[in-house]
């Protein structure tokens, strides 16, 4: 037990110690750059930092959740016997988040971010003795590691574009090459963020411990992906081209993953696609020209859904499941755990004072705004990207309001509330969900708009729990099975590689080994030729000697 | 007599001689072929020697000289034949390994 708090007594340090160093610069826009170790002729790669708004806000929000998620962990994973390695490697997380966060070297980010998605490996198979947990830490890491290829190459663009590798310098240029970085540096994105196409992932990453996915995988490290966008957004505004794909993938990833978390059963990837439908908001508020309103809404989620998750995890602890039909009527015997979720899935769908209502009014209003032609992005961009935030607002509310329903009400279930260490937790990221949205400033037409498409959804979610209306079969089958794009991934790919493989073999059998093959025939034809000069018989080397001082003579006294 | 008669005895006789090196494969009689080429060579000193009417006959007295280093070599090669015999049984060169020390059978 006083191993477990130890744990938490580091990483309380830690995050102190990063909130006193970040929090002078909390709303600092400029901020501050500092060389530590500067870089070598050679590489051109230092040591240097870049403090600003945006990254104390960042920092500050990695450092408590990890903070609240040591210390639930302490109650949670109790009689884990792999404890220590677990709340370790949570640390390392921590430290890497950090590095990406604050790193203005993108190598220095680069190794951040890799060592985040080594963290995320092995925490996802934290409990390697279950099957899921192995595979989804598998899927997770190919996929990232696939999209991280985007990320270096794109490093060396920027190198061989800007001529340095260091954020400031690079922003601080006028952009060149901006399409190419931009698309690959998106593709990182993408891949970390969990966005279509790379996005199946995310929900098969579930299997890892409850607090982990509020951590990595719903608070800070699939939001990185929005932080590097953020960070390096003036190349991303250069490139019209990488917008609008931004934008498309955006409202793709949205619309789909909210639609999933409708139909979904289990509690936990209902979660996990809700995080991928925000996550999607954050890229559509960037892709128009709505960077403060991206990170807005990137710590207001982080807040509310790490929330979310943690109170998952207590519900799961209370009943031992996940599963949807496990649960109904919780609001009674978990009165803590209900009103901090009842505090969380309001910021989702979206319903004031919550921060989810600001942040996400702010995104709608940068989208409008840019499909009035006052901002960046081509106009039917912003236009789709504005009626799809429509649309998905409704379905996140109902979705929502769903879970709501089906966990807290209905038929009573015996339960008791999570311990102190649990619910605490919930209780300060409620309050935090709810201090973020002070002094947010609110547009009233799309504010009333989108409350109204909140009230409608939540009336018809409520008379589907009630049984009044049902949604069509067809759909809903569909819609549980994912839209089956997983299999794009498991069946397609795997085929396309063996007969690739396949063609490769017959190519190098008949093409390439001809070569070593002749090689290998010219060789001994001459090895062959040659030996009948190297008879090792003295009588013979005599005789050629001698034919050959007799040619050379008489070729000299023909000549002469 | 014309200097050409000897020369032309002589250069068959140095022809005999290195046709007897390089094809037999008996050392006895590779060693006959060597000394056939070494009378070559005398016979060509000795006609030389007339031909230039040299008054200290340098060339007759470096043909007795020859003689006798001929002498003292066919003994050492024949003594050498003998003793490849003892060791190898055989005076046929191509049965010898060169790579082989003779003996280490």
């Amino acid at each position: 037990m006083t191993q477990r708090w130890m744990y938490v007594a580091i990483t309380a340090a830690m995050g102190l110690a990063a909130a006193i160093v970040v929090w002078p610069y909390l709303g600092d826009d400029t901020g501050t750059t500092t060389v530590w170790v500067e870089g070598g002729q050679l590489l051109g790669v230092g040591l240097s930092t870049h403090l600003d708004s945006l990254a104390a806000s960042m920092v500050l929000l990695v450092s408590g959740v990890a903070l609240l998620v040591q210390i639930y962990s302490t109650a949670y994973l109790a009689d884990d016997p792999r404890y220590r390695s677990y709340a370790l490697l949570i640390i390392l997380f921590l430290l890497a988040m950090i590095a990406v966060v604050v790193a203005d070297d993108l190598f220095v980010l680069l190794i951040g971010w890799e060592v985040m998605g080594l963290c995320s490996y092995f925490l996802i198979s934290h409990e390697w003795e279950k099957e899921p947990a192995r595979a989804g830490a598998v899927k997770a890491y190919l996929i990232t590691r696939f999209a991280d290829l985007g990320l270096l190459i794109g490093i060396f663009v920027i190198g061989a574009s800007y001529g340095t590798f260091r954020i400031s310098e690079v922003v601080a240029q006028s952009p060149h090459n901006a399409t190419p970085i931009a698309l690959l540096l998106l593709l990182a994105v993408v891949g970390k963020s969990a966005q279509f196409p790379l996005h199946t992932w995310l929900p098969d990453a579930m299997p890892g411990p409850m607090p982990v996915s509020a951590l990595i995988h719903a608070a800070t490290m699939v939001a990185a992906g929005v932080y590097l966008v953020a960070r390096l957004y003036p190349v991303f505004l250069a490139s019209a081209t990488a917008l609008t794909v931004m934008a498309l993938i955006a409202c793709i990833t949205m619309l789909m993953a909210a639609l999933f978390a409708l139909t979904g059963s289990d509690l936990k990837r209902i979660l996990a696609w809700s995080t991928v439908s925000q996550l999607a908001y954050m890229f559509a508020a960037m892709s128009v020209g709505g960077r403060e309103a991206g990170i807005d809404h990137l710590l207001s989620h982080g807040a509310f859904k790490a929330l979310l998750f943690l109170a998952a995890g207590c519900i799961m602890y209370a009943i031992g499941s996940t599963s949807l039909s496990a649960m109904g009527g919780l609001r009674r015997s978990m009165p803590w755990t209900f009103a901090a979720t009842t505090i969380g899935l309001a910021a989702l769908a979206g319903i004031p004072p919550t921060s989810g209502f600001f942040s996400k009014d702010d995104i709608l209003a940068a989208a409008r705004q840019s499909a009035s032609g006052q901002y960046v992005g081509t106009e039917w961009v912003a236009s789709t990207v504005f009626v799809v935030s429509l649309i998905t607002a409704f379905v996140t509310a109902a979705y929502a309001a769903r879970v709501w329903f089906k966990v807290f009400f209905g038929l009573g279930k015996e339960a008791r509330d999570a311990p102190r260490a649990m619910t605490v937790p919930l209780v300060v990221l409620a309050a935090v969900t709810i201090a973020l949205s002070f002094g947010k400033q609110v547009h009233w037409e799309i504010g009333v708009l989108t409350s109204a498409i909140t009230v409608v959804a939540i009336a018809l979610a409520w008379w589907v729990h009630r049984g009044a209306l049902t949604t069509p079969a067809v759909l809903r089958r569909a819609l549980r099975k994912e839209l089956g794009l997983d299999i794009v991934y498991g069946k397609w790919i795997p085929v396309v590689f063996n007969k690739a493989s396949a063609a490769t073999l017959v190519v190098d059998a008949d093409a390439v080994d001809a070569y070593p093959r002749a090689t290998a025939f010219a060789s001994d034809a001459s090895s062959r030729l040659l030996d009948r000069f190297q008879s090792k018989n003295s009588q013979t080397y005599a005789t050629v000697l001698s034919i050959g001082v007799v040619a050379f003579t008489v070729l000299v006294a023909v000549w002469s | 007599m014309p200097l050409v008669y000897p020369l032309l005895l002589s250069a068959a006789l140095f022809g005999i001689g290195v046709y007897g090196v390089l094809a037999r494969r008996n050392a006895v009689l590779m060693l006959l072929g060597v000394e056939l080429m070494l009378n070559a060579a005398n016979l060509n000193l000795v006609a030389f020697d007339s031909w230039l009417a040299d008054k200290v006959h340098g060339g007759q007295v470096l043909t007795l000289f020859t003689i006798a280093v001929a002498a003292a070599e066919i003994g050492l090669g024949l003594a050498i034949v003998l003793a490849l015999f003892r060791a190898a049984k055989t005076i046929d060169v191509d049965d010898l390994e060169p790579t082989r020390p003779v003996g280490d059978s």
